[in-house]
């Protein structure tokens, strides 16, 4: 079991909500989903490399007959699957301090959600909730969300510069060198080892 | 917030007394009652926050207990298991969460940190060797009477005397102490730069729970702390490192690079740290140091980094954007507010003017302190996410260029234009230019807390 | 329904244990039994099959009970939950897992109720969809970069600090041609593949409360 692979951490978190409250939270990632500008704050805090939320209505847990018995349940759940960089502290802190408004119309609905400020009840709340991850993969395990972002932009930089690189005088290549190391100067930080979780 | 009240307050932690000499006792306790019968008689002399009227006094003292030390006192078990985590372990325990690995493992840290017998710090700091002394020999006669505990190691510190005067300077050249932050109620002469960012630019002192116990913080709520309240109220959590300068190290370092960067030495000097070494910060003046500028409170440390995503002025690796990124994560600064701490602490070994020899293994160094409500939450964060570890920074898996444990290996990049004065640059290969010798965490109590345990009145809950 | 951003896929798949009492021990334990020692690294089946940025395996094994007033509940069957950010479409990438990773597949849904194995790819397919639970909402922090891309982006990225580190302060005429040369054995050169390099996890107790 474990939550951590590299610089990576999985969470998963199930809570409760009544069934009538899951329509309006359907309606609050309609909105969410359409309105781009409203995403920002997620993209800003750059430490998440995937997240999503899944409404699972009550009757509609994956049912396959073969004996398997159908469940009886009175709540819908709301799960939740996060892979973010950093420490579980770092990233709840985060999520408190400057996205509460975004969480707590998204958690609002579930049974004895305490809000999302003050961040120590809601930290024993996303504790309690939350379920250990099994087995965790990952394609780049030292690599995190801004290293992608940044490697990606080296590449297509000397991309740039290696098409032409042959065409130019030895003083127009060293121009363009210039231009190219300061295109990646802010993006040269070494892949590596996650320091140790705490 | 109500006013603080500053006679319950150690005044260490209030504000840096800015004497220049001082000297830290570490103390070993041999029997709890008679170790409460010497806080008893400590009580007394513990320096306060209250306002120096009548001038500053010739010396001042202070108190503070490792986790070890408080179990020593016998304070009662339930009490004991409330303090966090971290400080219940102990630096040393905290050596790999730390980063404090390799050339900075607790193996080779001195004896004293090494064999967990430090229980009790005493801080002294004075106006004159002379005073030092005199209040050390009484301090220590006392301890002596009362047969509490046993004096271990001492270190001592002062500040750096060019000129025969006292500076801020520490021994690499930089001008030290421009970074604490501000907090409500702790009263001092404001200065934007050092509290929190707001919406509208400005900037607002930190909440006072930050750097006290029972006090709201920056998440408006009571920071973790012992229990009963009246224990950790108006205490703090100080954290105690031993920092080895390599001087030689660094000058043959700056010396060997700047061979190859075309700003030039001092250039280069001030993008380490993201200061020039009076003090000037490069956000602000990246071309040259403005004395006047580092005079000027109002402007000193009032920059934020919004202007320079590419750390063009000042690289995004560089010390003080590291250890204070002010606006760089975006959101007003709102992400960094819980992650800040308060420096005390003075260099120790003798000053060596650049061009004059030095060895690496001469004492020489600096005794850093740091205060805060949370040492895992504030302090530890800092080290291991910021200083150890780049990536809040964007700067992947790069060190603090000055005080990183690089052992030999890593990078540090310097953020340029196309001026040949400015020009993009990559130092690779650093060794440490600053070696961990030890050190620890310690409970900085109350003129209460500290009456509570002298009595034997802490009460769990 | 949002099971995309951009170019990558956000699958969620719940499959029920099957709950045997004759099991010793239970399905559910041997799932995590087996998961706890099944390779991470460029072993994976994961790293082994295209496409799988991140992907993990839980066994969910109840609902949660939050308390007082809320009611207690409790699932009749424990599920094992398949989350998987991929390159492209759900039925290419299910197929790709059962062409490279049948032993495993088996070896982990075996214990699942009405799974046909991995060896008959359709009915495999068909199998994990009727699984499948739509993502309400799905974030990715880079939707338009595939595996590969990916991959090659960060080996390259560490190569390019090297050579501009190495090559400071060099003429033109020579910096030119060690940049072509740097850039034709770039491309020659392996990458790692998904799942390298992996570290060792080590995990210390923290900032309860912090």
């Amino acid at each position: 079991m474990s939550n951590i692979n590299g610089k990576v951490y999985a969470m998963n978190a199930i809570t409760p909500m009544k069934p009538w409250k899951t329509w309006i939270l359907r309606g609050f990632f309609v909105v969410l989903g359409r309105v781009k500008p409203l995403q920002q704050d997620l993209i800003n805090l750059s430490f998440i490399e995937f997240a999503r939320w899944v409404v699972l209505p009550r009757k509609r847990f994956p049912y396959l007959g073969n004996g398997q018995k159908r469940e009886e349940l009175q709540y819908d759940y709301l799960l939740f699957f996060s892979n973010f960089n950093g420490t579980w502290n770092q990233y709840i802190d985060a999520f408190s301090a400057v996205l509460s408004r975004g969480l707590n119309l998204i958690w609002r609905w579930s049974e004895k959600f305490p809000g999302s400020v003050p961040v120590t009840p809601f930290k024993t709340y996303i504790a309690r909730v939350q379920f250990d991850t099994d087995y965790y993969y990952t394609a780049y395990p030292r690599a995190t969300a801004n290293d992608l972002k940044s490697a990606h932009i080296v590449q297509a930089s000397l991309d740039t510069l290696s098409q032409h690189a042959q065409d130019y005088t030895p003083a127009q290549f060293a121009e363009a060198y210039l231009r190219f190391v300061i295109q990646v100067q802010a993006h040269l930080g070494e892949t590596g080892e996650a320091p140790v979780v705490f | 917030m109500s006013k603080l009240n500053a006679t319950d307050i150690q005044g260490f932690v209030l504000r840096g007394y800015n004497l220049p000499i001082s000297r830290y006792l570490f103390l070993h306790l041999e029997d709890a009652s008679r170790g409460r019968k010497m806080i008893g008689r400590l009580l007394g002399q513990v320096t306060t926050g209250q306002r120096w009227d009548g001038g500053k006094p010739d010396s001042t003292v202070n108190i503070a207990f490792t986790h070890r030390g408080l179990v020593a006192l016998e304070l009662p078990l339930a009490t004991l298991l409330t303090f966090p985590v971290e400080f219940q372990e102990g630096m040393r325990n905290r050596a790999g969460i730390l980063g404090d690995t390799d050339l900075n493992a607790p193996e080779r840290w001195d004896e004293v940190w090494r064999n967990g017998m430090v229980h009790v710090w005493i801080g002294v700091n004075a106006k004159s060797p002379e005073a030092l002394e005199a209040r050390c020999a009484a301090l220590l006669a006392m301890i002596q009477e009362t047969g509490g505990a046993t004096l271990l190691d001492s270190q001592d510190a002062a500040a750096v005397m060019i000129d025969g005067k006292p500076t801020t300077r520490e021994h690499f050249g930089y001008t030290d102490g421009f970074g604490n932050p501000e907090y409500l109620g702790v009263e001092r002469s404001s200065q934007p730069g050092q509290g929190k960012l707001l919406e509208d630019g400005t900037w607002a002192p930190l909440a006072t729970g930050e750097l006290l116990l029972g006090y709201a913080d920056e998440a408006g709520e009571l920071p973790v702390a012992p229990v009963p309240h009246l224990l950790a109220a108006n205490g703090t959590f100080m954290v105690y490192r031993k920092l080895h300068q390599n001087l030689a190290a660094f000058r043959a370092y700056l010396d060997e690079q700047a061979k190859l960067y075309g700003g030039g030495r001092e250039k280069l000097a001030a993008k380490f740290i993201g200061r020039w070494r009076d003090g000037t910060p490069l956000e602000l003046s990246p071309d040259k140091p403005d004395f006047a500028l580092t005079q000027d409170p109002k402007r000193s440390t009032n920059f934020t980094y919004s202007a320079d995503p590419e750390g063009v002025r000042c690289p995004l690796g560089a010390h003080v954007r590291r250890v204070h990124p002010r606006d760089d994560f975006g959101f007003h600064g709102k992400l960094i507010d819980r992650r800040r701490i308060t420096r005390r602490g003075l260099p120790y070994g003798t000053f060596v003017p650049e061009g004059e020899p030095v060895l690496d293994s001469e004492d020489r160094g600096v005794i850093f302190m740091a205060l805060n409500a949370s040492i895992s939450r504030q302090f530890e964060f800092v080290q291991q996410q910021w200083i150890g570890y780049g990536n809040d920074a964007r700067q992947g898996n790069d060190k603090d260029m000055l005080i990183g444990n690089h052992c030999g290996r890593g990078r540090f990049v310097v953020q340029g234009d196309t001026t040949p004065e400015n020009p993009p640059f990559i130092c690779s290969n650093m060794p440490n230019f600053v070696d961990l010798r030890g050190g620890d965490y310690f409970f900085l109590p109350s003129i209460t807390a500290l009456g509570m345990m002298a009595l034997c009145l802490v009460d769990p809950r | 329904m949002a099971n995309k951003s951009g170019s990558v896929y956000g699958l969620t798949i719940l499959s029920p244990i099957i709950d045997d009492e004759m099991a010793t021990p239970s399905h559910d334990l041997q799932i995590r039994a087996y998961l706890a020692t099944l390779a991470t690294d460029d072993k994976s089946p994961f790293a082994l099959a295209p496409g799988t940025h991140l992907a993990r395996l839980v066994v969910m094994d109840d609902v949660i009970y939050v308390g007082m007033p809320a009611c207690e509940e409790h699932l009749k069957s424990k599920y094992l939950v398949l989350e998987s950010n991929f390159d492209g479409e759900l039925d290419n990438y299910l197929g790709g897992l059962a062409d490279t990773v049948p032993q495993q597949l088996d070896a982990i849904w075996g214990h699942c109720v009405a799974y046909p194995g991995a060896a008959n790819r359709q009915a495999f397919i068909d199998y994990m969809k009727a699984c499948q639970l739509d993502t309400t909402f799905y974030f990715a922090a880079v939707n338009d970069k595939s595996l590969p891309d990916t991959l090659r982006a960060l080996h390259t990225r560490s190569a390019v600090v090297d050579f501009i580190a190495d090559h400071q302060g060099m003429a033109p005429a020579r910096l030119q041609a060690e940049f072509i040369q740097f850039v034709a054995e770039l491309r020659l050169e392996p990458i790692p593949g998904p799942g390298a390099m992996a570290i060792p996890r080590d995990i210390k107790t923290g900032g309860k409360d912090e």
